[in-house]
């Protein structure tokens, strides 16, 4: 080392530091955007405390801290235990051992994630397993013990196998031998696959998603079911982690000795406590309980807490983030009571018998209802579904930037030259194919195939000459910002955007548009139908649905809510107020099997180029 | 040692239980048609010959073109990094990697959409060229804000093995090579490159791994026309829910990685083969 002169240790630091702002960067942008004023993640509009606030009261945030922390603890130890004990022994074993378990565990780490997902989903559903803490700690602990071998491996290849065999003529037994003796030696293979399976597990999402359920929920799949509505709490968290972390840091370094002294016992109490708090999380009191599935960041938490001492009794409350996936979870055994999907998913679930009937007369708030988006074809005696938010789609546009005159050529607007660049079509093969048919005269329902090619003609030609991006619920976030001029998007999502940045503004084109309705639906494996029509009714309730209305900024369909809004809350946001019943909007209708299929592939081909 | 070559039976049981029993099923997935209703079910290899359509063909190509990119700026990046490290005593060693290891610890998801804050039209970084007298550049849905966004991500996967296996070369190796009359350069390129080579190998499989089948930072930073092989397989099993036909995708990208890593052992394999060999000659 005292080699290295003064210069190249300046290149080193300066080399090290630069890539360590690479790093840091997006980090302490977290960080400073958790103290933003605004809900944006782009837009820095003041400081302000709020999130934190909202942090500590958010009873599923902190529950997700807690299911996150734990589950990575204990997938931690346990496969750090597993690979290291299989490396150790790997080494010892016939060719043909070592190779089946290298290919299984290199298998593990090279399936994407999703597939690995969906694999122990099947698996936990055939088996019967009751999705939750447990599944996602046998998840974890499956994806993360390959890591570990993986890191040790190599370590133990490297070790001098006379050792362990010196430590034995001197009387240790086997098992004092690995201890003592070789374990030690693998000392930094060990850590590596400690660091590496902890990071793996708190960081991952893909699996815990496919294979969780009544109710547990670790911080990334909150996060991503936050995305339609993003907001700094989760920054907040974010920041409390870095702080801990580098608390923990700065106490390590300052005190190393009593650390490393009390480390065994710390250890210890931490492991007790943990087990204990797992097993305390684990009981659930007895009483009614309400599993609701719902989209994220879709009703003020507030309502739910309420509704719990009103009824006491439980509310599971799980989101997902698109129709789709809600569709796989409950295809593959996930249980619930009330599901909230859109209106052509309702159609689906109804045609594949998932749903049973709601009655009625146990719902004496629908009274209120807008008759305009009553009976819509999905369900046209509204026999299963209970309305929860209606919108249409349209174009938000910048009004700095677009000619309102402009404006009468509807959905061609969307393929205007003027707006090269400008363009942000929504991520949804259905409802570009809804612009696309609707901007030829079609219905969005056609089964014509013919139309159809016509509709994708349109899409490449937008694509290729208009430079779009296909974006999804970042839109939001983009349009708050004013990236770009023009975006499609749904009614409540113009009408939260056009709140934030007053510069933007929505409308329906002529050619007609989708009119959408997300409803509540009960289950065939509903456990309670009283419970859960009482939840039905409460969310119809004038005051309640107000409340709802103004926290996600979706219209109601209770229309004395949705008129009184309409002149307070969101006065002059056009897109609070979507125009129902125009001569050629329409609603979607079930696709069959084949012509889904077909639109997928069309829309694969749209976006891969 | 002998004596431990039962410590691998439990993960044997809880392999094949765990891990093998579910590829077992997405295998059988992929070579079946009918849908999730095991009623009409019917065996064919129509969902891998399906994936030879030029759409499909030309989505592998853009993933494999993506991890190659991503892997090689990481290696150029992390090992100078991971060397540069190595330079430093042992406990300035240990912060500056645990430095390396603590954004891993902050959920992608939200390291993604701060990248989105920085890069987009109005974001910090054009905000900052701004400041210069510089015109607002686009970076946000372009190749540039998917491979900075990924870079960032999967680095340390590249830094650790690298890094770790730099540090435990024997220093004693590097002076006498220098005693012997190398120079700086040869040191390296017959020294130390050469026994790191197992934590680049290490390195490049983590990367390529977690590069080639990513979805969430292509489908944020590069906006829903950044289709790559991940996103397809996403596709296939949440929006269009064909599963059997995503199952085939995901067994197709499986055995792509198996070979690229297999081309991979066998040269490191080679490589200590070749030096064992020598020595025995000396």
């Amino acid at each position: 080392m005292q080699r290295t002169n003064k210069r190249s240790k300046v290149l080193y630091i300066l080399y090290i530091a630069v890539l360590f702002v690479f790093f840091y960067l997006p980090i302490v942008v977290t960080m400073v955007f958790s103290f933003n004023s605004s809900k944006s993640l782009t837009h820095m509009t003041g400081f302000s405390f709020r999130w934190y606030e909202r942090l500590i009261n958010d009873g599923s945030i902190m529950k997700a801290v807690y299911v996150s922390l734990t589950v990575a603890l204990f997938a931690t130890v346990i496969s750090t235990i597993l690979g290291t004990i299989t490396a150790i022994g790997l080494s010892k074993n016939k060719k043909i051992v070592k190779d089946v378990i290298m290919n299984i565990n290199n298998i593990t780490i090279m399936s994407p994630d999703i597939v690995t997902a969906i694999g122990l989903m099947i698996l936990f559903s055939s088996i019967m397993m009751a999705k939750g803490y447990m599944t996602m700690l046998l998840a974890h602990i499956a994806f993360c013990t390959p890591y570990v071998v993986t890191a040790v491996y190599p370590k133990v290849r490297q070790l001098d196998p006379a050792i362990a065999d010196a430590a034995m003529d001197l009387g240790a037994t086997p098992f004092q031998a690995l201890i003592k003796v070789i374990i030690p030696m693998l000392k930094d293979g060990i850590y590596a696959g400690i660091l590496l399976a902890f990071t793996m597990s708190f960081d991952d999402f893909v699996i815990s998603y496919f294979v969780t359920g009544n109710g547990v929920e670790n911080i990334s799949i909150i996060v991503y079911n936050m995305t339609k509505r993003t907001n700094p709490t989760i920054n907040a968290l974010s920041t409390i982690v870095i702080l801990t972390i580098a608390i923990l840091i700065v106490i390590s370094k300052l005190v190393p000795s009593v650390l490393r002294k009390h480390m065994k016992k710390l250890l210890a109490v931490a492991g007790v406590l943990l087990v204990g708090l797992a097993i305390f999380a684990g009981t659930r009191s007895g009483g009614r309980t309400l599993r609701i599935y719902n989209a994220g960041e879709y009703i003020d938490p507030e309502l739910i807490e309420e509704f719990e001492a009103e009824y006491d009794c439980k509310v599971v409350y799980e989101t997902f983030d698109s129709n789709e996936s809600m569709y796989t979870k409950i295809k593959s055994g996930a249980e619930y009571d009330i599901l909230i999907p859109s209106d052509y998913m309702i159609e689906r679930l109804i045609k594949e018998e998932f749903l049973q009937p709601v009655n009625w007369n146990n719902i004496p708030n629908a009274k209120g209802l807008n008759k305009e988006i009553m009976g819509m074809p999905y369900d046209p005696d509204n026999t299963y579904s209970v309305p929860y938010f209606v919108g249409t789609v349209g174009i938000l546009y910048d009004t700095t930037i677009v000619d309102e005159k402009d404006l009468s050529e509807g959905w061609e607007l969307l393929r205007d030259e003027k707006y090269k660049g400008q363009v942000y079509m929504y991520d949804s093969e259905r409802d570009s194919f809804m612009i696309a048919l609707k901007a030829n005269g079609y219905s969005m329902n056609t089964e014509d195939y013919g139309e159809i090619e016509e509709a994708y003609r349109w899409l490449i030609e937008q694509r290729d000459s208009m430079d779009v991006v296909y974006a999804g619920d970042d839109v939001i976030d983009n349009m708050i910002s004013g990236n770009k001029a023009l975006a499609v998007v749904y009614s409540g999502d113009g009408a939260y955007i056009m709140v934030e940045n007053e510069n933007m503004d929505y409308f329906e084109p002529e050619q007609g548009t989708n009119e959408w309705c997300d409803a509540m639906v009960m289950t065939k494996d509903c456990r309670d139908e009283e419970l859960a029509e009482a939840f039905m009714n409460y969310m119809l309730d004038p005051e309640v649905a107000e409340r709802n209305s103004v926290f996600v900024g979706y219209t109601s369909p209770v229309s004395c809510v949705a008129d009184t809004l309409a002149a307070t809350e969101f006065e002059g946001i056009s897109a609070y107020v979507p125009n129902f019943g125009a001569p050629k909007n329409e609603a979607f209708g079930y696709q069959e099997m084949k012509l889904k299929q077909h639109f997928a592939d069309l829309w694969t081909k749209v976006k891969a180029y | 040692m002998k004596h431990y070559n039962k410590l691998v039976r439990p993960y044997l049981i809880w392999s094949v239980l765990i891990i093998l029993v579910p590829i077992i099923m997405i295998v059988l997935y992929s070579v079946t048609t009918g849908g999730n209703a095991l009623v009409n079910i019917s065996f064919t290899l129509k969902n891998f010959t399906k994936i030879g359509e030029p759409i499909y063909l030309e989505v592998l190509k853009k993933s494999l073109v993506l991890g190659f990119v991503s892997v090689s700026i990481c290696l150029v990046l992390g090992y100078i990094l991971a060397y540069f490290i190595t330079k430093f005593k042992d406990s300035v060693q240990d912060l500056l990697i645990l430095l390396v290891t603590i954004p891993m610890w902050i959920n992608t998801l939200l390291r993604t959409y701060a990248w989105i804050s920085l890069l987009s039209d109005n974001g910090l970084i054009n905000s900052f060229l701004g400041l210069f007298g510089m015109d607002a550049k686009t970076f946000m849905y372009t190749d540039f804000a998917v491979v900075i966004g990924l870079v960032s991500d999967i680095l340390p996967f590249m830094v650790i093995p690298i890094h770790t296996s730099i540090r435990k070369i024997d220093r004693s190796l590097i002076e006498a090579a220098q005693d012997l009359g190398a120079d700086k350069v040869q040191t390296f390129m017959k020294v130390t490159l050469k026994m790191s080579i197992p934590g680049v190998i290490n390195g490049v499989m983590m990367t390529f791994l977690l590069s080639i089948s990513t979805f969430v930072i292509p489908k944020l930073l590069g906006g829903g026309q950044y289709m790559l092989i991940g996103n397809l397989i996403e596709n296939q099993f949440i929006s269009v829910g064909n599963w059997n036909f995503g199952s085939a995708i995901s067994i197709i990208l499986t055995a792509i990685i198996l070979i690229g890593l297999t081309l991979m052992k066998k040269f490191d394999r080679d490589d200590r083969e070749e030096e064992l060999e020598r020595a025995k000659n000396k």
